[in-house]
């Protein structure tokens, strides 16, 4: 799995469908309606219909713990933080606002 | 009868009962907000979404609020729901300005990330946005676990074993926690929905370190991680 994809999706995410994936998860919290019966029709069509409710699922819990992280104001844990130097450069997380609830604390 | 009666799509038991479980705790008194109050919060919530082209308003809204939440109070709930990248200490401040105390953020805070989530599913699915139910009576339990302490985020939690006591003992089953998942432990029966939520749409957590099981048909563990991922970074969450 390339993990640049998440940031910059025109890249190969390196997973089956990852295009169709990528697609889906920025469509199903965009404001764009259409964008969205494209996105899912397209996953359908990709995965099956199962794929679809597990997409959705996942969109959702991950929309819930973002809000619950920059929420609360919580660092990410120590041995994670420790484990991704490079990709944290890489991916340009560092640069995220809510980076600082991390930071402010070293 | 299945929640998700009316979707195309195959929702699963789980799924479906979770969800259900979490719209009847919206309608009940919370451990600190009335259930008037609490939907209030998700309606406000809601509305914030539809007023951003986020989500689409539902014929049946359900039950409508009639608790009042000041202009200050509404904005934080905003922010949180459509803005979630620019949600940070000052945004935290304002509530505390706005007369809410740390549990009662906490527990805003849980209910509106909550709604969000099953909002965010219901439109995945392609189904109309699931009424809310009437407020039920009953009071407020204002319990606050003793054993919480300030730590690192914005307000206090309950430490992993063994600082936590037998509370976390309780809570976290004797296991380690992360962060992500002790945040709401200030008012316990809302870390107790999230992991709920987490369990039924991600991964039961005995498994998330697990990277070959997948909890979702058709999904490759990758395939999820491709999902999560994407909407995190979309939400600038660095968590």
């Amino acid at each position: 799995m390339n993990p640049e994809a998440l940031v910059r999706p025109e890249l190969d995410s390196g997973v089956p469908a990852g295009d169709v994936l990528l697609a889906f998860a920025a469509a199903i919290i965009g404001t764009d309606q259409a964008a969205l019966d494209q996105a899912r029709a397209a996953l359908k069509a990709a995965l099956g219909p199962a794929a679809v409710v597990g997409a959705s699922a996942v969109a959702g819990n991950f929309s819930k713990n973002d809000r619950v992280a920059n929420g609360i104001g919580i660092p990410i844990d120590d041995m994670v933080f420790k484990g991704t130097e490079e990709l944290r450069e890489q991916l340009g997380l560092n640069d995220y606002k809510s980076a600082v609830n991390t930071f402010r604390h070293l | 009868m299945s929640f998700y009666a009316d979707s195309d799509y195959p929702v699963g038991a789980e799924l479906d009962g979770a969800h259900a479980a979490q719209f009847a705790n919206f309608a009940r008194a919370g451990t600190w907000g009335t259930a008037a109050q609490r939907l209030a919060v998700i309606s406000e919530a809601r509305q914030a979404g539809i007023d951003a082209g986020l989500l689409e308003a539902p014929d049946d809204p359900g039950a409508m609020p009639d608790a009042e939440l000041s202009q200050a109070v509404c904005d934080v709930i905003r922010t949180l729901a459509v803005d979630c990248p620019d949600f940070d200490q000052d945004t935290y401040q304002a509530a505390r300005d706005a007369g809410l105390s740390d549990p009662e953020f906490t527990e805003l805070v849980a209910i509106v990330s909550f709604v969000v989530n099953l909002d965010v599913f219901a439109r995945g699915i392609g189904v109309p946005l699931r009424p809310f139910s009437e407020p039920q009576a009953g009071a407020p339990s204002r319990v606050v676990p003793k054993e919480a302490v300030l730590e690192q985020a914005f307000v206090p939690s309950i430490p992993n074993v063994p600082d936590g006591g037998d509370v976390a003992n309780e809570l976290y089953g004797g296991h380690f926690k992360p962060w992500i998942m002790r945040s709401l432990s200030l008012v316990p029966d809302e870390y107790r929905a999230h992991v709920a939520l987490e369990q039924a749409q991600y991964n039961p957590l005995p498994k998330v370190m697990v990277y070959d099981y997948s909890h979702h048909e058709g999904l490759t563990r990758p395939q999820v991680e491709i999902v999560a991922g994407r909407v995190s970074a979309i939400n600038d969450c660095f968590y």
